[in-house]
């Protein structure tokens, strides 16, 4: 069983912080606006992360649940979609994978990036990868 | 007694690299090696030493011991340090050389001629050799850039450059002559003579004006006992003056050669690597992915790189001091002696391990391979050991060690390269666990490129190096040294290419000074 690298050096720390406060962020969305939850939006692209045509459905679904598993506070499809969601910005709803494709862009170059198994990637693509690991396989 | 107007005391890379540009002149050159024309077992056990601190390869096998020294088997790969290899690094301790890469560049030059390299060029731009799919990665990136390698035939010296060194009017050369002391003058200002010692007990003197010593690291080793330096040339250790600064056989460093990741690409049918194919038959110059001078200084990491090859994932990566082994090692001498009849061993051996790739089409998946320098360390270092070889002379220790800034650079460096993968939706990376875990602990694969640097280093000044500017030993006033041993920090490539250019810039020197 392989874990989240959560503070291999200070770098990571960064990284961990970061996402915890995205996490953080994310639950306060989820709660305070629960209108606005992606959750009833059947946004396949949200589920659908990118790194399935890279690394293959088996392996994005254990990204996914070692994501789930170092990350109890984003364990369910509600929170993941909010913190997906959050983490776009303006909290619009996510249109088409054009939308998330940028995001993931922007996060690897605002450095909002989580070791994942060792994988570099990015926090929006790594909470995708966890809603797809709640997905019937 | 023999005697000259130069000294020149081992035939390696260094030694016939000086000797063949002072071929010609006026000055009567004496060119002492250790070995004969062949390999030789009994020659190469006296290279046998003892390993503590980090694992190493058996030095007997790191380095060969006749004419022509360890390019009898060097695998050619080429390419230059870096102008930030030279600074002074406030983060990186003991960092600097007192010359640039400027000083160098000239002298670079003229090395790829002496190695049988393409024209002095390493801009990835040049070598597209017309095809349109030799582009670099990550070509918009402020964090890495493509470094390029050439590739030597590679140059054997024992075997390219033996005629012209026989022949010359005024190099003398003498085989099995090992040295085993240098003996100062009273005042222990200058060196009078070299003793030689034979397997059968024989004992001869050179004399002359000036001594040039060639040396790999492992071979500058400080007697803590005794409190005298052992300067060997040619892997022979001898004894001289007093080390006051103890300095000698410390800063002992390596290059780390370590599988530490993966790539998938995320588009593999548009995404171009072929700048970064190897292709061991016909020496095209490849790519390695390398960071910035701008990230090192942000990151206040050192120089590496990491080679890109194509491969499935999930399946094992040796090191190299994992696959080159000494059967690898004999392999590979077997196939060059028998005229490179068939496919490279290494070629052969990569063929065996391969796993079937998942898809048909370009390859998803890439292992990338660090190529890193290791932070000078005064405490990672060579001794004398107590053990005595054939001709009675101590063996070499080494203790090898490594700091936290070593993997810890790695690691930043995967992580930054693993965001510019993903920034330009390039693909992702994957870091090994080993290089996740703590910055002091190793894996058991640990392992350098038999790169050994840094025992006798360079710096102007006499208490931060044992040579100065111009490779002589602080001090004295006529003994200089040639080889990686001078080297003050490693760069992130192989030391042959700069060795050579290190060479001819000593032996500008020495022409104009003796």
């Amino acid at each position: 069983m392989k874990q989240v690298t959560q503070s291999a050096n200070s770098s990571m720390t960064l990284d961990r912080r970061r996402f915890l406060q995205l996490s953080a962020l994310g639950i306060a969305a989820t709660l305070a606006d629960a209108a606005c939850s992606a959750d009833n939006r059947g946004d396949t692209a949200v589920d659908r992360p990118q790194l399935l045509a890279m690394l293959g459905p088996e392996r994005v679904r254990q990204l996914g649940a070692h994501y789930r598993a170092a990350t109890p506070s984003e364990n369910s499809a509600v929170s993941l979609r909010a913190a997906i969601s959050n983490g776009h910005g303006l909290r619009i709803p996510l249109i088409g994978n054009a939308s998330l494709d940028a995001q993931i862009r922007d996060d690897f170059a605002e450095q909002r990036t989580v070791l994942v198994d060792g994988w570099v990637l990015s926090v929006t693509e790594a909470r995708q990868a966890a809603l797809f690991s709640l997905a019937p396989a | 007694m023999l005697e000259g107007d130069l000294c020149i005391v081992g035939a390696g890379a260094a030694g016939i690299t000086i000797a063949r540009e002072l071929a010609n002149s006026r000055l009567k050159v004496l060119l002492l090696e250790g070995g004969g024309f062949d390999f030789d077992p009994q020659m190469q056990e006296l290279y046998r030493g003892e390993i503590v601190g980090q694992p190493y390869y058996p030095l007997q096998a790191a380095a060969l011991h006749y004419f022509g020294g360890t390019t009898n088997h060097w695998a050619g790969w080429c390419s230059t340090y870096e102008p930030i290899d030279f600074e002074k690094r406030d983060w990186v301790p003991h960092s600097g050389w007192p010359i640039t890469r400027a000083d160098l560049d000239p002298f670079y030059a003229r090395a790829q001629k002496v190695l049988d390299l393409g024209p002095y060029k390493y801009d990835a731009a040049d070598w597209k050799n017309g095809d349109a799919d030799r582009v670099s990665l990550l070509s918009d990136s402020r964090v890495v850039w493509t470094k390029m390698w050439q590739f030597s035939p590679p140059t054997r010296f024992g075997t390219k450059y033996r005629d012209e060194i026989v022949n010359s009017p005024n190099v003398h050369l003498y085989t099995h002559a090992n040295v085993v002391e240098v003996e100062a003058n009273d005042e222990l200002t200058a060196v009078r003579s070299v003793r030689i010692r034979t397997f059968d007990g024989k004992e001869y003197r050179a004399r002359a004006n000036v001594f040039g010593l060639e040396g790999n690291g492992a071979s500058f080793i400080e007697d803590g006992a005794s409190g005298q330096s052992s300067i060997s040339a040619d892997g022979r250790f001898i004894m001289f003056g007093s080390n006051a600064n103890d300095l000698v056989g410390r800063y002992f460093m390596e290059h780390f050669e370590m599988p530490a990741g993966e790539l998938a690409l995320a588009n593999p049918q548009t995404t171009k690597t072929k700048l970064y194919a190897l292709d061991l038959a016909k020496g095209t110059p490849r790519g390695e992915l390398a960071l910035s001078p701008a990230a090192q200084r942000e990151n206040r990491i050192l120089n590496g790189t990491a080679s890109v090859e194509s491969g499935t994932y999930g399946e094992a990566v040796k090191s190299t001091f994992q696959f080159i082994d000494t059967t690898m090692l004999n392999a590979m001498r077997t196939w060059e002696k028998g005229g490179k009849k068939g496919p490279h061993p290494i070629a052969v051996a990569l063929g065996a391990t391969a796993t079937a790739p998942p898809t048909k089409g370009p390859p998803r998946f890439y292992h990338l391979t660090t190529r890193q320098e290791q932070a000078p360390n005064p405490d990672s270092r060579v001794t004398l050991s107590a053990e005595k070889d054939a001709l009675g002379m101590p063996r070499a220790r080494l203790d090898w060690r490594v700091t936290p800034l070593d993997k810890r650079s790695m690691r930043t460096f995967y992580q930054l390269l693993g965001r510019e993968m993903g920034r330009t939706d390039t693909g992702r990376v994957q870091i090994k666990d080993w290089l996740l875990s703590d910055d002091l602990t190793w894996p058991s694969f640990i392992s350098g490129g038999w790169h050994h640097m840094g025992t006798t280093r360079m710096s102007a000044d006499p208490k931060q190096g044992v040579v100065d500017a111009n490779c002589k030993i602080h001090g004295l006033a006529n003994l200089y040294i040639g080889g990686a041993a001078v080297y003050p920090t490693a760069g992130a490539v192989n030391p042959t290419l700069t060795l050579v250019a290190l060479s001819l810039r000593l032996a500008d020197h020495l022409k104009a000074t003796v």
